[in-house]
């Protein structure tokens, strides 16, 4: 078996240079590699290399309720104008606001950085309730149309899955307690940001709310997340009361097994999502400006297995990096994170995953 | 035979996970869909299991309970890596508890 000198996080941070130069070397390091060739994550880097050109291209896919993606039909791409199909027009518009607010905001090409195509894929399966990334793809639901509704009318359901492809590129958060909460959390600041900026709305006057448009009409509840004020999303006699904690005290310990959500990755996310929010309220103005920039630096410095204290301490030093030690903008981030029980700079206290 | 449906996982993990199984009795069903109920456990049980699917991000996962006179077995499956029989007897459950 072959070794490979440079860690493959370093190649990864070597992908995203500005420098040609760099990125080649860096491909040609990872291709020739036989340790790594085959790996997931290594697969996605080299396929999101090799169609830079494609400058984000969309493509929109109907698969006519089948659940096996291959067989779905093209239905929009680039270029075309609206279709007759409504779900295949939001997914389209949803892609196209994303990819504009990541070049706008954060000068980002894409999903990788470099340009990688956008693939939706709407009418998954039968009444499907859901919308996911499977690390080449966005995948949408129509909704079984008791609780929920077509996925695609959702803005920052679709913000939320391309920046799951952004966190895969980025540090690759693991999928699992701490670290795997963070990677739910990032994607949701992502379409919670996204959002705010479609609408122009500074972070005083956003709702916070994650989903709030996939539910149908008939049932009671605000939204999947209220990144505001976790565990208030809703409470109804169908699933009960929103288990999101809003501060350390209250995580909630679960197994990493599909029953405890991997350890509760769409649950203890609401701690980083309370800070994210206080942070944008405590500097106030826009959140995808110093709150997003922050956020955004600290996602591309973190690794798979960050954890809350590292992430908070990371967004701290960052704050100093980019706007000054003990400026407003660095005070905000420290009061933010205190607030929800995590201390920067201090060590964990709590030995929790 | 019962055969029973759980789901976990999704966008909106802590709702899915509330919602109460979906349950088939091959007993109180037409005789042709329980052969095919049948068939279809038969096809998925042949393929064995084997360890947890990838963990697409927002991925559902599905574990089917299978209980045969006393004979139980548990298959699962996610969002991002299914077999074909597998889902093929995923949306025969899907169709039939709706």
């Amino acid at each position: 078996m072959f070794n490979c000198i440079t860690p493959p996080f370093i190649l990864n941070k070597l992908l995203d240079s500005s420098d040609a130069t760099i990125r080649g070397a860096a491909m040609d390091t990872l291709i020739t590699t036989a340790r790594l060739r085959g790996q997931r994550e290594v697969r996605g880097l080299i396929a999101g290399a090799l169609v830079s050109p494609a400058a984000g291209r969309r493509s929109v896919f109907d698969c006519a309720n089948s659940t096996f993606l291959p067989f779905a039909k093209l239905m929009r791409s680039e270029d075309d104008g609206p279709v007759a199909d409504k779900s295949v027009n939001q997914a389209f518009e949803g892609l196209g606001v994303t990819r504009a607010f990541y070049r706008d905001v954060f000068q980002r090409d894409s999903i990788d950085g470099h340009g990688m195509r956008l693939q939706g894929f709407v009418h998954r399966g039968r009444r499907y309730n859901n919308a996911f990334w499977d690390g080449q793809q966005m995948v949408f639901g129509d909704g079984d149309g008791k609780v929920f509704a077509d996925f695609t009318g959702s803005l920052d359901v679709i913000a939320h899955e391309l920046g799951h492809g952004v966190t895969e590129h980025t540090a690759n958060l693991e999928y699992r307690f701490q670290p795997g909460a963070l990677n739910e959390s990032l994607s949701d600041v992502a379409g919670s940001m996204v959002k705010q900026w479609h609408l122009g709305q500074t972070a005083d006057k956003a709702d916070w709310l994650i989903g709030s448009d996939i539910f149908t009409p008939k049932i009671e509840a605000d939204a999947l997340r209220s990144m505001k004020a976790p565990g208030t999303a809703f409470n109804n006699d169908l699933f009960g009361e929103d288990p999101q904690p809003d501060h350390m005290d209250r995580y909630v310990e679960l197994p990493d097994t599909d029953e405890g959500d991997n350890g509760g990755v769409h649950i203890n996310s609401g701690i980083p999502n309370k800070a994210f929010y206080l942070v944008a309220i405590g500097i106030g103005g826009n959140s995808w400006e110093a709150p997003g920039h922050i956020w955004y630096e600290s996602l591309r410095a973190s690794t798979s297995t960050t954890n809350f204290q590292q992430f908070a301490d990371t967004t701290f030093s960052k704050a100093g990096e980019l706007y000054g030690a003990s400026s407003p903008q660095q005070q905000a981030v420290r009061a933010a994170w205190d607030e929800v029980g995590i201390r920067v700079g201090s060590e964990p206290t709590l030995s929790r995953r | 035979m019962r055969v029973s449906l759980t789901t976990h996982g999704g966008l909106a993990a802590p709702i899915n996970s509330r919602r109460p199984p979906r349950t088939l009795d091959t007993d109180r069903m037409p005789a042709a869909t329980a052969g095919q109920l049948r068939r279809l456990v038969a096809a998925v049980l042949a393929e064995g299991g084997g360890g947890r699917p990838d963990r697409g991000r927002d991925a559902m996962t599905y574990t089917i309970t299978i209980d045969d006179d006393g004979r139980a077995a548990t298959v699962t499956g996610s969002d991002t890596s299914m077999s074909a029989a597998f889902g093929a007897l995923l949306s025969l459950i899907e169709r039939q508890t709706d």
